[in-house]
């Protein structure tokens, strides 16, 4: 090997080759490089990339080659700084010992080590991750949807999962759905087939979560359970945290203590209910002695009075700071009674009634009134024929009450009678106007609520709240503008019509048969090809058209005409799919009119 | 129905055995059961009875006292029976009436009271004759001889192996010294506190974790921005249990779905059930949320600008067409005649006649205004290339004919012009002798049609006149420049980059451009041999034709990928704006003298007309408007237009088509 001569020296900063400083390669590094430079194993990798938030990057350029994810050098360093990982070290470490300990058949060190196990805590990462309350609330989708679904998975060897973990997951939903209905925050509900969507707005975030239908959940075999749980162990810990400063944030304890015998019957959202309406009553009793006479005598009626319970649910919010929507969505069932059948899904609608300002009962031990209650108005049932009917209150399908709170009205329960196909039950979460189709029953319900609004607000002109509000405002000039179309094609065709019938006068005043008015029909008929004449030269008007728009694409520059090619697409593809529908719609009155 | 325990958490408690220092010594030895069931006296029995009696209650007391102690967290129950209700216990009686009971009924001392399963059970003969034979240390049977023969079971001959001889250590006797010192460890570590029994209260686990949002709000990410997570789509009116009839895919879309790709195929097929109560359980609810977690921590993120326009804006702002008439928009005139299509055109410079070349092996002339055919020549081969001389005085025209150029006299204008082309075209006939000896073009006399015939090596493609009338350049593959009045030809270039396409002069100057396949090459051609200018580079596929602006400074480049590029000859070498006008080959480009225009013809059936405006002004760019889009031929054998050529004085533009037709388009 040649030494060096000393003109070939080593340059002042050498850099061995292959090592970067600086650029893409320097700042990226390749998930398996991350590992073997954490010195971890893969899962755990995972595990802390999980815990820790860290995700993949997308670098500008990628140095490595295409198909490889890249993460930012400085999500590494943060990872390797992070006490966690000794920790999750000597846990390893420790298991280890145990490991040893149970194939040594020393039971009782084993015993002995199993016991004294370190235990890790996830709030520091909270924190770290949501610096703000907000930006958890803004992350709390996925949180909610994991939680309630594990809330409704069995408890099996192969997932690993045991039964308090689920028994917690349900208590954390059910926490956080109390919070829900008592500061009356829930906005839509969707029934799919998926499950119950609920969207809610808490601090002005749209929350939106997805239950799983109450029923044995399918648990298949190719699903890496360690990545749900590690997930699951994160969203636990955070939904706790939120759910603590909620509960704060309205002077309620936090953990809840339940009573014990509503918890036993499985009416844990309604104990949650009742602890509530204890508490306010205890935090209110403290801080407002000079409360309002008749508030305190409302709050202090005994709490198993069910009437009563449900109105101090109500009551106890703080009326002052709610906004319009709230108030409108605490109203809805206002003075409405509602009784639950065994087969409607309880825990939904136990959630929804009372968060709308409803009072709700179910056939079951601990409910507060049972099924012969007088002052019932509707009763959900949802079997194929009532047998024993009470002729004071109404029999509707649960599907009724989903679409009451998307319409924020209440609707005609005609069409969702017992034994009877509801009408089509629409997702809340579309803008039918941007879509470019709006389904009839969406049109039904806007027509409703339209005559519902004016039959509430007695003259739009006169009033002024109307003012202050452009989307009420706005939501009266489309009524307005679709009604105004409508009066306006009616009058060209009452229009048409006389002229018609003062064309015929005249011809028989001048004289002219039936035949000969025939002809000039034909005439008439003739003029219209002449029209279809003109449609050609409207041809020539689309060529023209096109003719523009493909000369204006000549002098676009190259990046500008990919990108209107693109919209031009998604154009296409979104009126092909409003097509389709249509299409469909007009096959099916076809097939339903003979 | 018979009362059956489900189960107790309870042993059963033992029945009540007597204290064992007090064994009963009224018992005679002689009252053995079994012996004297019979003979029995009266008084035995009432005494034996007393005993038995007073034994029982001290038995049941010392019981009682036993069990007060538990008995505080003793149910009211005995347990449950089959159908989950409780079994609850008797009510107690109190002692007077035990004992009242006890003096009324001679057969209470047999009762025995069964705490487990809470009832009283009267003893029997036989029983009561058990107990007796246990109380006394014998057997409880009286069949059980215990005095039986002693069988020696072990063998006690010597054997090879005895199992053992040796006597016990000392080991076995005296106390462990090292678990005496464990001991002592645990001891110590106890007073010290180090082992602690009762467990540590835990301390709640939640607490108040965002108090003041205020402070936190400055802690970033590591300097690194965070990037949300999109939310996961919301469901729309498909995704509900019971959507409208028309988001129902019928069975046909269904299966067609079957032949999609995996990506198009949709992933959720909606459904529609009668009611809420017949939703099943939604099968991939979880593989559902297990994607959603890897796309959370797999998915790599990038900030991706969205942005939401009305994609009419991205259209840029031109000046409106009606301020930029007069521009040609309307055809005019046709000019039928030709049977084949028609190859080239020219216009004459005073704009009274065109030139058209067809390859029907004819050359037409004819009347611009009127459209009449003026004259027709028959060559009886394709025309490529046909050319007026720019002089007005001078009504010749240069038409190449597969390797020929003809110089022809076309017999238009006066008898003075006429005289001057005769003599221009006389002159030759001399020198056509002469020109056997050159090797590079022979100048003949072509008889027939009283003209000049040029006579290349290869077949030329394309003939342009030099503005001042006098020479003219050749493209048969190599350039050649012809001078007309001295009958001369040369190669002023020996050696070309790239095979020319087409080549043109400058309309003031010595400059000439010539278009490779590739680039285009501009020369100046003042001095004695042809200087290289520049290089003009469209980086376009194929070059296919070239046109220079009549200002010198702005050349236009057609290339077969339907490419239009602008050059400005001062800005640069790449072009100034390429324009993707045509889908298929651009044919011809060409400006107009005077006017603004510029045109390209394609084999797509139509033309283009721009408007191309150069200020004399050098910072500002010329402006490009498209105005319009010419059509009205028809394609045949897959080509369109073949040549465009524009009116030298009016807005007009000539365009020749493959279907044999010209056709003038006016303002």
């Amino acid at each position: 090997m040649p030494r060096l001569s000393g003109q070939q020296k080593r340059k002042k900063h050498y850099r061995p080759s292959g090592k970067k400083r600086e650029g893409n390669a320097a700042k990226f590094i390749t998930r398996t490089r991350a590992v073997h430079y954490l010195q971890l194993s893969l899962p755990m990798f995972r595990k802390l990339c999980i815990l820790k938030g860290i995700f993949p990057r997308v670098p500008k350029k990628k140095v490595e080659g295409n198909h490889k994810t890249y993460y930012h050098m400085k999500d590494i360093m943060f990872l390797a700084h992070e006490p966690l990982l000794d920790k999750f070290r000597d846990i390893k470490a420790y298991d280890r010992k145990i490991k040893k300990a149970v194939a040594k058949k020393n039971k009782d060190l084993a015993i002995r080590l199993k016991s004294r196990r370190p235990n890790y805590q996830l709030d520091p990462l909270i924190r770290q991750r949501y610096p703000r309350f907000i930006d958890a609330l803004r992350d709390l989708d996925d949180c909610l949807t994991m939680v309630n679904l594990f809330a409704a998975l069995p408890a099996t060897e192969s997932t690993r999962l045991d039964v308090e973990r689920i028994h917690n997951c349900r208590r954390l939903s059910h926490e956080w759905l109390a919070y829900v209905a008592r500061t009356h925050s829930l906005r839509k509900t969707f029934i799919s087939v998926k499950g119950i969507y609920y969207q809610a707005e808490i601090e002005g975030q749209k929350i939106t979560w997805l239950t799983p239908h109450a029923l044995q959940q399918v648990v298949p075999d190719d699903v890496d359970f360690n990545v749900l749980l590690t997930f699951l162990e994160f969203y636990e810990t955070l939904l706790a945290f939120v759910n603590f400063r909620l509960y704060h944030s309205i002077n309620v304890e936090y953990p809840p203590i339940l009573d014990p015998f509503l918890e036993a019957e499985a009416a844990d959202l309604f104990a949650l209910y009742r602890f509530f309406s204890a508490g306010s009553r205890r935090t209110f009793g403290n801080s407002q002695i000079g409360g309002s006479e008749e508030q305190n005598e409302v709050r202090l009626l005994p709490a198993s009075e069910p009437g009563a319970l449900m109105h101090l649910v109500e009551n106890a919010s703080v009326d002052d700071k709610d906004d319009k929507e709230t108030k409108e969505c605490k109203s809805l069932f206002k003075n409405l009674k509602f009784f639950l059948g065994r087969e409607v899904p309880k825990d939904s609608l136990l959630f929804i009634i009372p968060a709308f300002g409803g009072t709700v009962s179910w056939e079951g031990d601990g409910s507060p009134f049972g099924e012969t209650d007088e002052g019932i108005t509707h009763q959900i049932v949802d079997r194929p024929s009532q047998g024993h009917v009470y002729l004071s209150r109404e029999y509707v399908q649960p599907q009724w009450i989903y679409d009451c709170v998307n319409a924020r009205i209440i609707l005609p329960t005609e069409a969702y009678m017992v034994g009877r196909v509801p009408p089509p039950h629409l997702s809340p979460f579309v803008d039918n106007e941007a879509e470019g189709y709006v389904p009839e029953y969406a049109e039904t319900i806007k027509r409703l609520q339209s005559a519902s609004r004016r039959r509430v607000l007695p003259v739009p002109g006169t009033d002024d709240g109307d003012l202050d509000d452009p989307q009420h405002l706005l939501a009266e000039g489309v009524i307005d503008r679709t009604q105004a179309q409508e009066a306006s094609e009616k009058k060209q065709e009452l229009i048409k019509l006389e002229k018609q019938y003062h064309d015929e006068l005249n011809m028989e005043l001048q004289g002219i048969s039936y035949s000969e008015s025939l002809l000039s029909k034909k005439a008439e008929s003739s003029s219209i090809g002449a029209e279809e004449k003109l449609e050609d030269g409207l041809d020539a008007e689309e060529m023209a058209a096109t003719d523009a728009t493909s000369m204006s694409k000549v002098v676009m520059s190259r990046k500008k005409r990919k990108l209107y090619e693109a919209m031009q697409i998604s154009k296409e593809r979104k009126r092909s799919g409003v097509k389709l529908l249509k299409e469909r719609k007009k096959k099916a009155e076809q097939s339903s009119a003979p | 129905m018979a009362k059956k325990r489900v189960e107790t958490k309870k042993t059963p408690p033992l029945p009540p055995l007597p204290p064992p220092s007090t064994p009963p010594q009224e018992m005679p030895e002689e009252e053995i059961p079994g012996e004297e069931a019979g003979d029995g006296s009266g008084e035995e029995d009432g005494e034996g009875s007393e005993g038995g009696a007073e034994e029982e209650r001290g038995e049941s007391d010392a019981g009682v006292a036993e069990e007060s102690d538990s008995s505080e967290d003793e149910e009211e129950h005995i347990g449950y029976d089959i159908a989950g209700k409780k079994i609850r216990k008797q009510a107690k009686r109190d002692k007077i009436d035990s004992f009242l009971a006890g003096v009324d009924d001679s057969k209470n001392w047999r009762k025995i009271y069964d705490e487990y399963n809470d009832e009283e059970i009267e003893l029997t003969k036989e029983e009561r004759r058990l107990i007796g034979r246990i109380l006394k240390g014998k057997t409880p049977h009286a069949d059980v001889d215990p005095y039986a023969p002693y069988v020696d079971w072990f063998e006690w001959e010597e054997k090879g192996m005895p199992l053992s001889g040796a006597p016990e250590p000392k080991r076995r006797f005296i106390p462990s010294k090292w678990e005496h010192k464990k001991v002592v460890k645990y001891v110590r570590a106890i007073r010290k506190g180090l082992i602690k029994f009762e467990k540590q209260k835990e301390k709640p686990r939640f607490y108040m974790l965002w108090g003041d949002d205020s402070s936190s709000a400055e802690n970033t990410r590591h300097g690194l921005s965070y990037i949300p997570a999109p939310k996961p789509k919301l469901p729309g009116h498909d995704e509900s249990y019971n959507p409208s009839v028309e988001y129902i895919p019928t069975q046909e879309e269904i299966n067609s779905y079957q032949l999609m790709y995996d990506e198009d195929r949709p992933k959720f097929i909606p459904r529609r059930f009668e009611s809420l109560r017949n939703v099943p359980a939604y099968e991939s609810a979880i593989r559902d949320a297990f994607e959603r977690s890897l796309d959370l921590y797999l998915c790599p993120r990038t900030r991706k600008k969205r942005i939401n326009i009305d994609p009419e804006s991205l259209k840029p702002k031109l000046p409106s067409r009606k301020d930029l008439k007069p521009y040609p928009s309307l055809c005019y005139l046709e000019y039928k005649g030709h049977r084949g299509s028609v190859k080239s055109i020219s216009v004459q410079i005073t704009g009274q006649w065109i030139a058209s070349g067809s390859t029907d092996g004819t050359v037409r002339v004819w009347d611009v205004e009127t459209g009449r055919c003026l004259k027709v020549w028959e060559f009886g081969e394709s025309i490529q290339h046909v050319a007026w001389n720019p002089l007005p005085d001078l009504p010749l025209l240069a038409v190449s004919v597969g390797q020929d150029v003809v110089l022809l006299d076309t017999g238009l204008g006066n008898a003075e012009e006429q005289f001057r082309a005769k003599e221009l075209l006389h002159v030759e006939e001399d020198d056509a002798g002469q020109c056997d000896t050159k090797p590079l073009v022979r100048w003949l006399r072509h008889d027939k049609l009283d003209a000049i015939r040029l006579e290349h090596s290869k077949a030329v493609s394309s003939v342009e006149w030099h503005f001042k009338g006098d020479y003219f350049i050749t493209v048969a593959p190599t350039i050649l420049i012809h001078r007309l009045s001295k009958k001369l030809t040369f190669n002023p270039l020996k050696k070309l980059h790239g095979l020319p396409v087409s080549s043109v002069f400058h309309p003031s100057r010595r400059i000439l451009f010539i278009a490779t396949k590739k680039n285009v090459r501009v020369y100046d051609l003042s001095m004695e041999k042809p200087k290289f200018m520049k290089k003009l580079e469209p980086s376009i596929r194929e070059i296919s034709s070239v046109a220079v602006h009549p200002g010198g400074d702005n050349v236009i480049v057609g290339s077969k990928e339907g490419k239009l590029c602008w050059f400005d000859m001062d800005l640069s070498s790449k072009p100034y704006k390429t324009l993707r006008a045509h889908p298929k080959d651009i044919t011809n480009v060409a400006f107009h003298r005077s006017y603004p225009l510029f045109a390209s013809s394609s084999d797509d059936c139509t033309a283009y007309v721009f408007h191309g405006m150069v200020y004399s002004d050098l910072n500002q760019n010329p402006l490009i408007v498209p105005l319009e889009i010419l059509r009205g031929h028809a394609s045949s054998n897959g080509r369109g237009i073949l040549d465009c050529k524009f009116h030298p004085r009016q807005p007009w533009l000539f365009t020749a088509g493959a279907d044999s037709v010209i056709k003038l388009y006016c303002h």
